[in-house]
Protein backbone atom coordinates (compact mmCIF):
# COMPACT_ATOMS: atom_id res chain seq x y z
CA UNK A 1 0.00 0.00 0.00
CA UNK A 2 1.38 3.42 -0.97
CA UNK A 3 1.90 6.16 1.65
CA UNK A 4 -0.87 8.57 2.55
CA UNK A 5 -0.09 12.02 1.11
CA UNK A 6 -1.16 15.06 3.11
CA UNK A 7 -1.06 18.74 2.12
CA UNK A 8 -0.72 20.80 5.28
CA UNK A 9 -1.29 24.56 5.26
CA UNK A 10 2.02 26.10 6.25
CA UNK A 11 2.35 28.74 8.92
CA UNK A 12 -0.06 29.10 11.81
CA UNK A 13 -2.23 26.10 10.80
CA UNK A 14 0.88 23.91 10.62
CA UNK A 15 1.92 24.99 14.14
CA UNK A 16 -1.56 24.34 15.55
CA UNK A 17 -2.01 20.96 13.86
CA UNK A 18 1.42 19.42 14.57
CA UNK A 19 0.62 18.76 18.28
CA UNK A 20 -2.64 17.07 17.23
CA UNK A 21 -0.84 14.91 14.68
CA UNK A 22 1.81 13.97 17.24
CA UNK A 23 -0.86 13.08 19.79
CA UNK A 24 -2.33 10.84 17.07
CA UNK A 25 0.94 8.96 16.74
CA UNK A 26 2.32 10.75 13.64
CA UNK A 27 6.02 11.53 13.95
CA UNK A 28 6.40 15.22 13.02
CA UNK A 29 10.08 15.62 13.94
CA UNK A 30 11.07 16.32 10.33
CA UNK A 31 8.41 19.05 9.95
CA UNK A 32 9.37 20.59 13.28
CA UNK A 33 12.97 20.86 12.03
CA UNK A 34 12.07 21.60 8.45
CA UNK A 35 14.35 24.57 7.70
CA UNK A 36 13.48 25.28 4.03
CA UNK A 37 12.07 21.87 3.17
CA UNK A 38 8.51 21.67 1.84
CA UNK A 39 8.22 17.94 1.17
CA UNK A 40 8.56 15.22 3.79
CA UNK A 41 8.84 11.63 2.60
CA UNK A 42 10.78 10.31 5.60
CA UNK A 43 7.99 8.21 7.09
CA UNK A 44 7.01 5.01 5.28
CA UNK A 45 3.24 5.36 5.61
CA UNK A 46 2.57 9.10 5.65
CA UNK A 47 4.05 11.89 3.52
CA UNK A 48 3.54 15.64 3.91
CA UNK A 49 3.84 18.68 1.72
CA UNK A 50 3.62 22.21 3.09
CA UNK A 51 1.59 24.56 0.90
CA UNK A 52 -0.30 27.84 1.14
CA UNK A 53 -3.92 27.50 2.24
CA UNK A 54 -5.52 28.50 -1.09
CA UNK A 55 -3.42 25.83 -2.87
CA UNK A 56 -4.52 22.89 -0.69
CA UNK A 57 -7.66 22.18 -2.71
CA UNK A 58 -5.77 22.49 -5.99
CA UNK A 59 -3.47 19.62 -4.95
CA UNK A 60 -6.37 17.66 -3.45
CA UNK A 61 -8.72 18.03 -6.42
CA UNK A 62 -6.05 16.84 -8.85
CA UNK A 63 -5.33 13.78 -6.72
CA UNK A 64 -1.74 14.94 -6.06
CA UNK A 65 -2.47 14.45 -2.34
CA UNK A 66 -5.04 12.32 -0.52
CA UNK A 67 -5.77 14.63 2.41
CA UNK A 68 -5.73 18.40 2.93
CA UNK A 69 -5.53 20.26 6.23
CA UNK A 70 -6.88 23.76 5.71
CA UNK A 71 -9.20 26.41 7.17
CA UNK A 72 -12.95 26.26 6.54
CA UNK A 73 -12.69 29.86 5.25
CA UNK A 74 -10.79 28.59 2.21
CA UNK A 75 -13.05 25.54 1.76
CA UNK A 76 -16.09 27.77 1.78
CA UNK A 77 -14.56 30.42 -0.50
CA UNK A 78 -13.43 27.79 -3.03
CA UNK A 79 -16.73 25.83 -2.93
CA UNK A 80 -15.04 22.63 -1.82
CA UNK A 81 -16.53 19.45 -3.34
CA UNK A 82 -14.27 16.96 -1.54
CA UNK A 83 -15.13 15.24 1.77
CA UNK A 84 -14.81 17.68 4.69
CA UNK A 85 -14.51 14.90 7.25
CA UNK A 86 -13.27 16.33 10.51
CA UNK A 87 -13.27 19.66 12.31
CA UNK A 88 -9.88 19.67 14.02
CA UNK A 89 -11.09 22.26 16.53
CA UNK A 90 -8.07 24.54 16.09
CA UNK A 91 -7.61 27.83 14.21
CA UNK A 92 -10.99 28.99 15.47
CA UNK A 93 -12.10 32.42 14.31
CA UNK A 94 -15.08 34.09 12.67
CA UNK A 95 -16.02 36.10 9.63
CA UNK A 96 -17.32 39.57 10.46
CA UNK A 97 -18.62 42.62 8.69
CA UNK A 98 -16.60 45.53 10.08
CA UNK A 99 -16.09 49.20 9.45
CA UNK A 100 -15.41 52.58 11.00
CA UNK A 101 -17.79 53.90 13.71
CA UNK A 102 -19.37 56.22 11.10
CA UNK A 103 -20.59 53.32 8.94
CA UNK A 104 -24.37 52.97 8.84
CA UNK A 105 -25.38 49.43 7.80
CA UNK A 106 -28.95 50.63 7.18
CA UNK A 107 -28.01 53.43 4.83
CA UNK A 108 -29.77 53.00 1.51
CA UNK A 109 -27.02 52.74 -1.10
CA UNK A 110 -25.15 50.06 -2.96
CA UNK A 111 -22.37 49.54 -0.45
CA UNK A 112 -18.78 48.84 -1.42
CA UNK A 113 -17.31 45.92 0.50
CA UNK A 114 -13.60 45.06 0.46
CA UNK A 115 -12.59 41.47 1.18
CA UNK A 116 -10.18 38.65 0.52
CA UNK A 117 -13.25 36.38 0.28
CA UNK A 118 -15.56 37.59 -2.54
CA UNK A 119 -17.65 34.39 -2.72
CA UNK A 120 -18.36 34.26 1.01
CA UNK A 121 -19.17 37.98 0.96
CA UNK A 122 -21.48 37.62 -1.99
CA UNK A 123 -23.31 34.67 -0.42
CA UNK A 124 -23.79 36.61 2.85
CA UNK A 125 -25.26 39.70 1.20
CA UNK A 126 -27.40 37.55 -1.11
CA UNK A 127 -28.79 35.81 1.96
CA UNK A 128 -29.81 39.11 3.56
CA UNK A 129 -31.18 40.33 0.21
CA UNK A 130 -28.73 43.15 -0.39
CA UNK A 131 -26.74 43.86 -3.53
CA UNK A 132 -23.24 45.19 -2.87
CA UNK A 133 -20.15 45.98 -4.90
CA UNK A 134 -17.25 43.78 -3.89
CA UNK A 135 -13.59 44.78 -4.18
CA UNK A 136 -11.08 41.94 -3.90
CA UNK A 137 -8.13 42.81 -1.67
CA UNK A 138 -5.20 40.42 -1.11
CA UNK A 139 -4.10 41.54 2.37
CA UNK A 140 -4.51 44.13 5.18
CA UNK A 141 -8.17 44.47 4.25
CA UNK A 142 -8.79 46.72 7.27
CA UNK A 143 -7.13 49.58 5.41
CA UNK A 144 -9.92 49.80 2.81
CA UNK A 145 -12.59 51.64 4.88
CA UNK A 146 -9.92 53.84 6.53
CA UNK A 147 -8.80 55.31 3.23
CA UNK A 148 -12.25 55.47 1.64
CA UNK A 149 -11.78 52.57 -0.80
CA UNK A 150 -14.75 50.70 0.67
CA UNK A 151 -17.67 51.30 3.03
CA UNK A 152 -16.93 48.16 5.02
CA UNK A 153 -14.97 44.91 4.99
CA UNK A 154 -15.71 41.22 5.37
CA UNK A 155 -12.76 39.52 7.03
CA UNK A 156 -11.73 36.88 9.54
CA UNK A 157 -11.32 37.91 13.15
CA UNK A 158 -9.65 35.84 15.84
CA UNK A 159 -9.34 38.14 18.86
CA UNK A 160 -10.45 41.44 17.37
CA UNK A 161 -7.16 43.20 18.22
CA UNK A 162 -6.36 44.21 14.63
CA UNK A 163 -9.83 45.70 14.22
CA UNK A 164 -9.57 47.65 17.48
CA UNK A 165 -6.08 48.91 16.62
CA UNK A 166 -7.48 50.26 13.37
CA UNK A 167 -10.52 51.79 15.06
CA UNK A 168 -12.91 49.42 13.30
CA UNK A 169 -15.97 47.83 14.84
CA UNK A 170 -18.01 44.72 14.14
CA UNK A 171 -21.44 45.23 12.53
CA UNK A 172 -22.37 41.60 11.87
CA UNK A 173 -21.05 38.16 12.68
CA UNK A 174 -20.99 35.74 9.75
CA UNK A 175 -19.90 32.10 9.67
CA UNK A 176 -17.39 30.57 12.10
CA UNK A 177 -14.05 29.27 10.87
CA UNK A 178 -11.81 26.41 12.01
CA UNK A 179 -9.21 24.05 10.58
CA UNK A 180 -10.63 21.04 8.74
CA UNK A 181 -9.38 17.70 7.51
CA UNK A 182 -10.52 17.27 3.89
CA UNK A 183 -10.23 14.01 1.99
CA UNK A 184 -10.16 13.41 -1.76
CA UNK A 185 -13.27 11.35 -2.56
CA UNK A 186 -11.45 8.61 -4.42
CA UNK A 187 -8.50 8.55 -2.02
CA UNK A 188 -10.94 7.65 0.76
CA UNK A 189 -11.68 4.44 -1.14
CA UNK A 190 -8.04 3.80 -2.04
CA UNK A 191 -6.76 4.32 1.53
CA UNK A 192 -9.88 3.52 3.54
CA UNK A 193 -8.23 1.86 6.56
CA UNK A 194 -5.36 4.34 6.88
CA UNK A 195 -7.67 7.36 6.62
CA UNK A 196 -10.26 5.91 9.02
CA UNK A 197 -7.50 5.21 11.56
CA UNK A 198 -6.04 8.71 11.22
CA UNK A 199 -9.47 10.32 11.64
CA UNK A 200 -10.23 8.14 14.64
CA UNK A 201 -6.93 9.08 16.31
CA UNK A 202 -7.28 12.79 15.52
CA UNK A 203 -10.84 12.78 16.90
CA UNK A 204 -9.55 11.32 20.16
CA UNK A 205 -6.54 13.65 20.22
CA UNK A 206 -8.59 16.83 19.82
CA UNK A 207 -10.79 16.00 22.82
CA UNK B 1 -3.96 40.26 -33.04
CA UNK B 2 -3.91 36.55 -33.75
CA UNK B 3 -3.80 34.79 -30.39
CA UNK B 4 -1.70 31.66 -30.78
CA UNK B 5 -2.14 30.46 -27.20
CA UNK B 6 -4.61 27.75 -26.23
CA UNK B 7 -7.75 28.77 -24.35
CA UNK B 8 -7.66 27.86 -20.64
CA UNK B 9 -8.68 24.26 -19.96
CA UNK B 10 -7.75 22.88 -23.38
CA UNK B 11 -4.73 20.98 -24.66
CA UNK B 12 -3.19 19.56 -27.80
CA UNK B 13 -2.50 15.86 -27.96
CA UNK B 14 0.17 14.29 -30.12
CA UNK B 15 2.69 11.48 -30.16
CA UNK B 16 2.28 8.62 -27.71
CA UNK B 17 -0.68 10.16 -25.85
CA UNK B 18 -2.70 10.69 -29.02
CA UNK B 19 -1.85 7.21 -30.29
CA UNK B 20 -2.71 5.43 -27.05
CA UNK B 21 -5.96 7.36 -26.85
CA UNK B 22 -6.93 6.46 -30.40
CA UNK B 23 -6.03 2.82 -29.83
CA UNK B 24 -8.09 2.67 -26.65
CA UNK B 25 -11.17 4.26 -28.20
CA UNK B 26 -10.89 1.86 -31.16
CA UNK B 27 -10.48 -1.11 -28.84
CA UNK B 28 -13.54 -0.15 -26.78
CA UNK B 29 -15.65 0.55 -29.86
CA UNK B 30 -14.61 -2.70 -31.52
CA UNK B 31 -15.54 -4.63 -28.36
CA UNK B 32 -19.06 -3.21 -28.35
CA UNK B 33 -19.48 -3.57 -32.11
CA UNK B 34 -18.51 -7.23 -31.88
CA UNK B 35 -20.99 -7.62 -29.01
CA UNK B 36 -23.79 -6.51 -31.31
CA UNK B 37 -24.21 -2.89 -30.27
CA UNK B 38 -25.13 -0.17 -32.79
CA UNK B 39 -23.23 3.10 -33.06
CA UNK B 40 -24.85 6.41 -32.13
CA UNK B 41 -23.29 9.81 -32.77
CA UNK B 42 -24.84 13.03 -31.55
CA UNK B 43 -23.67 16.60 -32.29
CA UNK B 44 -21.29 18.59 -30.12
CA UNK B 45 -23.82 21.42 -30.02
CA UNK B 46 -27.21 20.97 -28.35
CA UNK B 47 -29.86 23.24 -26.90
CA UNK B 48 -29.23 23.91 -23.22
CA UNK B 49 -32.66 22.51 -22.33
CA UNK B 50 -31.48 19.00 -23.27
CA UNK B 51 -29.30 19.05 -20.13
CA UNK B 52 -31.91 20.35 -17.67
CA UNK B 53 -31.54 17.10 -15.64
CA UNK B 54 -27.90 17.91 -14.88
CA UNK B 55 -26.66 20.04 -12.04
CA UNK B 56 -25.19 22.71 -14.30
CA UNK B 57 -23.08 24.09 -11.45
CA UNK B 58 -21.07 20.86 -11.42
CA UNK B 59 -21.32 20.39 -15.18
CA UNK B 60 -20.94 24.02 -16.20
CA UNK B 61 -21.21 24.11 -20.01
CA UNK B 62 -19.71 26.41 -22.62
CA UNK B 63 -22.65 28.44 -23.91
CA UNK B 64 -23.45 30.40 -27.03
CA UNK B 65 -26.54 31.75 -28.76
CA UNK B 66 -28.01 30.62 -32.04
CA UNK B 67 -29.41 33.11 -34.57
CA UNK B 68 -32.81 33.09 -32.80
CA UNK B 69 -31.24 33.88 -29.45
CA UNK B 70 -31.71 30.32 -28.09
CA UNK B 71 -28.96 29.11 -25.76
CA UNK B 72 -26.78 26.39 -27.21
CA UNK B 73 -24.18 24.46 -25.24
CA UNK B 74 -21.22 22.28 -26.09
CA UNK B 75 -22.55 18.99 -24.67
CA UNK B 76 -21.47 18.45 -21.03
CA UNK B 77 -22.84 14.88 -21.02
CA UNK B 78 -23.37 12.10 -23.57
CA UNK B 79 -26.37 10.27 -22.09
CA UNK B 80 -28.86 13.14 -22.25
CA UNK B 81 -28.41 13.64 -26.02
CA UNK B 82 -29.26 9.93 -26.41
CA UNK B 83 -32.39 10.55 -24.33
CA UNK B 84 -33.23 13.39 -26.73
CA UNK B 85 -32.76 11.13 -29.75
CA UNK B 86 -35.03 8.47 -28.25
CA UNK B 87 -37.81 10.92 -27.40
CA UNK B 88 -37.82 12.65 -30.78
CA UNK B 89 -37.49 9.74 -33.20
CA UNK B 90 -39.42 6.55 -33.77
CA UNK B 91 -36.49 4.26 -32.90
CA UNK B 92 -37.86 0.97 -31.62
CA UNK B 93 -36.74 -0.35 -28.24
CA UNK B 94 -35.00 -2.35 -26.93
CA UNK B 95 -31.82 -0.97 -28.42
CA UNK B 96 -28.15 -1.15 -27.48
CA UNK B 97 -26.03 1.87 -28.44
CA UNK B 98 -22.31 2.44 -28.22
CA UNK B 99 -20.70 5.85 -28.58
CA UNK B 100 -17.49 7.75 -28.14
CA UNK B 101 -16.89 11.45 -28.07
CA UNK B 102 -15.85 14.48 -26.09
CA UNK B 103 -17.85 16.28 -23.43
CA UNK B 104 -17.12 19.85 -22.35
CA UNK B 105 -17.29 21.02 -18.76
CA UNK B 106 -15.92 24.35 -17.63
CA UNK B 107 -13.80 23.68 -14.54
CA UNK B 108 -12.08 26.06 -12.18
CA UNK B 109 -9.69 28.25 -14.14
CA UNK B 110 -5.95 27.62 -13.84
CA UNK B 111 -6.45 24.57 -11.61
CA UNK B 112 -4.76 22.08 -13.92
CA UNK B 113 -8.11 20.64 -15.00
CA UNK B 114 -9.12 20.10 -18.61
CA UNK B 115 -12.51 21.10 -19.91
CA UNK B 116 -12.65 18.69 -22.84
CA UNK B 117 -13.07 15.12 -21.65
CA UNK B 118 -13.12 12.02 -23.85
CA UNK B 119 -15.64 9.30 -23.07
CA UNK B 120 -16.69 6.03 -24.65
CA UNK B 121 -19.62 3.99 -23.50
CA UNK B 122 -22.94 2.27 -24.00
CA UNK B 123 -26.62 2.85 -23.38
CA UNK B 124 -28.97 -0.14 -23.12
CA UNK B 125 -32.52 1.11 -23.60
CA UNK B 126 -35.72 -0.83 -23.06
CA UNK B 127 -34.33 -3.50 -20.72
CA UNK B 128 -35.93 -3.77 -17.26
CA UNK B 129 -34.07 -6.86 -16.17
CA UNK B 130 -31.01 -6.95 -13.94
CA UNK B 131 -29.35 -8.64 -16.91
CA UNK B 132 -28.82 -5.16 -18.40
CA UNK B 133 -26.73 -4.10 -15.39
CA UNK B 134 -24.80 -7.36 -15.57
CA UNK B 135 -24.15 -6.87 -19.27
CA UNK B 136 -22.59 -3.46 -18.47
CA UNK B 137 -20.51 -4.94 -15.65
CA UNK B 138 -19.23 -7.80 -17.82
CA UNK B 139 -18.25 -5.28 -20.50
CA UNK B 140 -16.55 -3.05 -17.92
CA UNK B 141 -14.50 -5.86 -16.38
CA UNK B 142 -13.59 -7.50 -19.71
CA UNK B 143 -12.51 -4.19 -21.21
CA UNK B 144 -10.48 -3.32 -18.11
CA UNK B 145 -8.74 -6.69 -18.46
CA UNK B 146 -8.14 -6.07 -22.16
CA UNK B 147 -6.69 -2.65 -21.30
CA UNK B 148 -4.38 -4.37 -18.80
CA UNK B 149 -5.79 -2.77 -15.67
CA UNK B 150 -4.74 -5.40 -13.18
CA UNK B 151 -5.76 -3.75 -9.90
CA UNK B 152 -9.30 -2.74 -10.87
CA UNK B 153 -11.89 -2.49 -8.10
CA UNK B 154 -15.52 -2.57 -9.12
CA UNK B 155 -17.75 -0.61 -6.77
CA UNK B 156 -21.48 -1.31 -6.59
CA UNK B 157 -24.18 0.85 -5.04
CA UNK B 158 -27.76 1.95 -5.53
CA UNK B 159 -29.03 5.49 -6.08
CA UNK B 160 -32.16 4.75 -4.03
CA UNK B 161 -30.50 3.28 -0.95
CA UNK B 162 -29.77 6.53 0.92
CA UNK B 163 -33.13 8.22 0.15
CA UNK B 164 -35.08 5.09 1.19
CA UNK B 165 -33.24 4.69 4.49
CA UNK B 166 -33.60 8.42 5.23
CA UNK B 167 -37.34 8.21 4.50
CA UNK B 168 -37.69 5.45 7.11
CA UNK B 169 -36.08 7.55 9.87
CA UNK B 170 -38.29 9.36 12.40
CA UNK B 171 -37.21 12.83 11.15
CA UNK B 172 -38.93 15.82 9.60
CA UNK B 173 -38.09 16.96 6.07
CA UNK B 174 -35.49 19.57 7.10
CA UNK B 175 -33.73 17.20 9.51
CA UNK B 176 -33.68 14.53 6.80
CA UNK B 177 -32.17 16.92 4.25
CA UNK B 178 -29.53 18.09 6.73
CA UNK B 179 -28.58 14.50 7.54
CA UNK B 180 -28.35 13.64 3.86
CA UNK B 181 -26.07 16.64 3.21
CA UNK B 182 -23.77 15.69 6.11
CA UNK B 183 -23.71 12.03 5.02
CA UNK B 184 -22.92 12.81 1.38
CA UNK B 185 -20.23 15.33 2.35
CA UNK B 186 -18.84 12.84 4.92
CA UNK B 187 -18.95 15.75 7.37
CA UNK B 188 -18.49 13.48 10.37
CA UNK B 189 -18.55 16.25 12.98
CA UNK B 190 -21.96 17.50 11.81
CA UNK B 191 -23.30 14.02 11.06
CA UNK B 192 -22.54 12.82 14.61
CA UNK B 193 -24.41 15.81 16.06
CA UNK B 194 -27.40 15.24 13.78
CA UNK B 195 -27.87 11.55 14.69
CA UNK B 196 -27.65 12.14 18.45
CA UNK B 197 -31.43 12.73 18.84
CA UNK B 198 -31.95 9.25 17.31
CA UNK B 199 -29.88 7.49 19.99
CA UNK B 200 -32.92 5.55 21.23
CA UNK B 201 -34.00 4.49 17.74
CA UNK B 202 -33.53 0.97 16.33
CA UNK B 203 -31.62 2.65 13.52
CA UNK B 204 -28.93 4.12 15.76
CA UNK B 205 -26.36 1.26 15.56
CA UNK B 206 -26.65 1.45 11.75
CA UNK B 207 -26.54 5.26 11.69
CA UNK B 208 -23.29 5.24 13.66
CA UNK B 209 -21.50 3.26 10.95
CA UNK B 210 -23.36 4.62 7.90
CA UNK B 211 -20.74 7.17 6.72
CA UNK B 212 -18.22 4.30 6.66
CA UNK B 213 -20.50 1.88 4.82
CA UNK B 214 -18.19 1.39 1.86
CA UNK B 215 -15.30 -0.91 1.01
CA UNK B 216 -14.91 -4.67 0.65
CA UNK B 217 -18.29 -6.16 -0.32
CA UNK B 218 -18.38 -8.86 2.34
CA UNK B 219 -17.38 -6.46 5.13
CA UNK B 220 -20.01 -3.87 4.15
CA UNK B 221 -22.61 -6.61 3.79
CA UNK B 222 -21.94 -7.68 7.34
CA UNK B 223 -22.39 -4.14 8.68
CA UNK B 224 -25.58 -3.81 6.66
CA UNK B 225 -27.17 -6.38 8.96
CA UNK B 226 -27.40 -3.55 11.55
CA UNK B 227 -30.08 -1.89 9.43
CA UNK B 228 -33.65 -2.65 10.56
CA UNK B 229 -35.77 -4.23 7.81
CA UNK B 230 -37.16 -1.81 5.21
CA UNK B 231 -39.03 -3.65 2.46
CA UNK B 232 -37.86 -1.52 -0.49
CA UNK B 233 -34.29 -1.56 0.78
CA UNK B 234 -34.35 -5.35 1.09
CA UNK B 235 -35.14 -5.62 -2.64
CA UNK B 236 -32.19 -3.35 -3.48
CA UNK B 237 -29.86 -5.34 -1.26
CA UNK B 238 -30.98 -8.64 -2.78
CA UNK B 239 -30.14 -7.28 -6.24
CA UNK B 240 -26.72 -6.18 -5.05
CA UNK B 241 -26.07 -9.58 -3.49
CA UNK B 242 -27.20 -11.41 -6.65
CA UNK B 243 -24.89 -9.17 -8.65
CA UNK B 244 -21.98 -9.92 -6.35
CA UNK B 245 -22.58 -13.68 -6.69
CA UNK B 246 -22.89 -13.39 -10.47
CA UNK B 247 -19.67 -11.38 -10.82
CA UNK B 248 -17.71 -13.63 -8.47
CA UNK B 249 -18.72 -16.66 -10.53
CA UNK B 250 -17.87 -14.98 -13.82
CA UNK B 251 -14.69 -13.21 -12.61
CA UNK B 252 -13.43 -15.04 -9.50
CA UNK B 253 -10.33 -12.83 -9.21
CA UNK B 254 -12.19 -9.51 -9.53
CA UNK B 255 -12.16 -7.29 -6.41
CA UNK B 256 -15.65 -6.07 -5.55
CA UNK B 257 -16.57 -3.23 -3.24
CA UNK B 258 -19.88 -1.84 -2.09
CA UNK B 259 -20.71 1.77 -1.25
CA UNK B 260 -24.03 2.46 0.45
CA UNK B 261 -23.25 5.92 1.78
CA UNK B 262 -22.53 7.84 -1.38
CA UNK B 263 -24.52 10.33 -3.44
CA UNK B 264 -25.44 9.07 -6.88
CA UNK B 265 -22.82 10.21 -9.42
CA UNK B 266 -25.65 11.43 -11.67
CA UNK B 267 -28.90 12.92 -10.48
CA UNK B 268 -30.82 10.92 -13.09
CA UNK B 269 -29.81 7.46 -11.79
CA UNK B 270 -32.72 5.55 -10.27
CA UNK B 271 -31.28 2.13 -9.47
CA UNK B 272 -28.01 0.25 -9.33
CA UNK B 273 -24.86 2.32 -9.83
CA UNK B 274 -21.39 1.01 -10.53
CA UNK B 275 -17.95 2.52 -10.86
CA UNK B 276 -14.42 1.27 -11.35
CA UNK B 277 -11.15 2.58 -9.99
CA UNK B 278 -7.64 1.42 -9.30
CA UNK B 279 -4.99 2.36 -6.79
CA UNK B 280 -2.92 4.48 -9.16
CA UNK B 281 -5.69 6.48 -10.87
CA UNK B 282 -6.66 10.01 -9.80
CA UNK B 283 -10.29 9.47 -10.81
CA UNK B 284 -12.83 6.76 -11.57
CA UNK B 285 -12.04 4.87 -14.77
CA UNK B 286 -15.66 4.07 -15.55
CA UNK B 287 -19.07 4.72 -14.11
CA UNK B 288 -22.62 3.81 -14.94
CA UNK B 289 -26.02 2.93 -13.65
CA UNK B 290 -29.72 2.49 -14.22
CA UNK B 291 -31.89 5.47 -15.14
CA UNK B 292 -35.53 4.53 -15.63
CA UNK B 293 -37.09 8.00 -15.41
CA UNK B 294 -35.07 9.85 -18.00
CA UNK B 295 -35.83 8.30 -21.35
CA UNK B 296 -39.19 8.47 -22.94
CA UNK B 297 -39.90 6.98 -26.31
CA UNK B 298 -41.39 8.88 -29.22
CA UNK B 299 -44.78 7.82 -27.80
CA UNK B 300 -43.83 9.48 -24.50
CA UNK B 301 -43.69 6.24 -22.53
CA UNK B 302 -40.82 5.98 -20.07
CA UNK B 303 -38.11 3.54 -21.06
CA UNK B 304 -35.95 1.59 -18.63
CA UNK B 305 -32.27 2.13 -19.37
CA UNK B 306 -28.77 1.39 -18.13
CA UNK B 307 -25.57 3.14 -19.22
CA UNK B 308 -21.84 2.80 -18.77
CA UNK B 309 -19.10 5.26 -19.73
CA UNK B 310 -15.32 4.94 -19.69
CA UNK B 311 -13.23 7.98 -18.88
CA UNK B 312 -10.74 7.73 -21.72
CA UNK B 313 -8.39 10.45 -20.47
CA UNK B 314 -7.99 8.76 -17.08
CA UNK B 315 -7.34 5.43 -18.78
CA UNK B 316 -4.71 7.05 -21.00
CA UNK B 317 -3.05 8.88 -18.09
CA UNK B 318 -2.75 5.54 -16.30
CA UNK B 319 -1.14 3.90 -19.33
CA UNK B 320 1.45 6.59 -20.12
CA UNK B 321 4.53 5.50 -18.22
CA UNK B 322 6.86 8.31 -19.22
CA UNK B 323 9.29 5.72 -20.63
CA UNK B 324 10.30 6.74 -24.15
CA UNK B 325 9.16 4.36 -26.87
CA UNK B 326 11.92 3.02 -29.14
CA UNK B 327 11.20 4.12 -32.71
CA UNK B 328 12.72 2.94 -35.96
CA UNK B 329 13.23 4.74 -39.27
CA UNK B 330 13.55 2.63 -42.42
CA UNK B 331 15.87 4.00 -45.09
CA UNK B 332 15.20 2.76 -48.61
CA UNK B 333 15.76 3.47 -52.29
CA UNK B 334 12.65 4.41 -54.30
CA UNK B 335 12.79 1.04 -56.11
CA UNK B 336 12.46 -0.77 -52.71
CA UNK B 337 9.34 1.13 -51.61
CA UNK B 338 7.08 -1.95 -51.33
CA UNK B 339 9.72 -3.88 -49.41
CA UNK B 340 10.14 -0.94 -47.01
CA UNK B 341 6.38 -0.76 -46.50
CA UNK B 342 6.31 -4.45 -45.63
CA UNK B 343 9.01 -3.82 -43.03
CA UNK B 344 6.99 -0.94 -41.48
CA UNK B 345 4.15 -3.39 -40.89
CA UNK B 346 6.57 -5.84 -39.27
CA UNK B 347 8.55 -3.55 -36.93
CA UNK B 348 6.50 -1.91 -34.14
CA UNK B 349 6.76 1.90 -33.92
CA UNK B 350 8.56 2.17 -37.24
CA UNK B 351 8.02 4.47 -40.21
CA UNK B 352 9.51 5.19 -43.61
CA UNK B 353 12.46 7.58 -43.67
CA UNK B 354 11.78 9.88 -46.61
CA UNK B 355 15.35 11.19 -46.89
CA UNK B 356 17.00 11.34 -50.32
CA UNK B 357 20.35 9.96 -49.21
CA UNK B 358 21.89 7.97 -46.39
CA UNK B 359 23.66 10.97 -44.91
CA UNK B 360 20.39 12.85 -44.55
CA UNK B 361 18.70 9.70 -43.21
CA UNK B 362 21.36 9.38 -40.50
CA UNK B 363 20.85 13.02 -39.55
CA UNK B 364 17.04 12.60 -39.34
CA UNK B 365 17.36 9.43 -37.25
CA UNK B 366 19.75 11.13 -34.86
CA UNK B 367 17.45 14.16 -34.49
CA UNK B 368 14.42 11.93 -33.83
CA UNK B 369 16.37 9.65 -31.47
CA UNK B 370 15.37 6.70 -33.66
CA UNK B 371 17.14 3.57 -34.76
CA UNK B 372 17.91 3.55 -38.51
CA UNK B 373 17.55 0.32 -40.51
CA UNK B 374 17.75 -0.54 -44.21
CA UNK B 375 15.12 -2.48 -46.18
CA UNK B 376 16.59 -5.77 -45.02
CA UNK B 377 16.01 -4.71 -41.43
CA UNK B 378 19.76 -4.39 -40.80
CA UNK B 379 20.76 -1.52 -38.49
CA UNK B 380 22.61 1.24 -40.33
CA UNK B 381 25.57 2.30 -38.23
CA UNK B 382 25.78 6.03 -37.45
Amino acid sequence: MSALKIALTKGRTEQQVIPLLEASGVDCTAIRHKERRLIFNDLPDIHFILVKGPDVLTYLNRGAVDIGIVGSDILSEQNNQQYDMLDLGVGKCQFVLASTPEFDPNQIKRKIIATKYPNITQRYFQKIGEDVEIIKIEGSVELAPLVGLADAIVDIVETGTTLRENNLQVYARLQKVSTQLVVNQLALKQHQTAIATLIQRLSTAKQ
Amino acid sequence: MLNRNLPVGTRDEFGATAQIKERMINQIQRYFRERGYAKITTPLLEYKAVFSELDLKTYQPYQLLDEQGETLVLRPDLTLPVARVMSTTGIKTPVKWYYSGDVFRVKKKLSGSYNQIAQAGIELIGYKSLKAEWECLIAAVELAQALQITDLKVELGNAKFVPLVLAALPLNEIERRNLQTALYAKDLSRYTTLIKPLAASDFYPFLKVWPWLFGDFAAVWQQLQLLPKIKAVTTICEELKETQIFLQQRFPQQQLTLDLSVASPQTYYTGMIFRGYCQSAADYLFSGGRYDQLLSSFQKTLQPAVGLAFSIDDLVARTITGKPVETTLIYFETSDWRQAEALVRKIPNSSLCLADNLKEARRLAETAGSRLVDVTGKVVQA
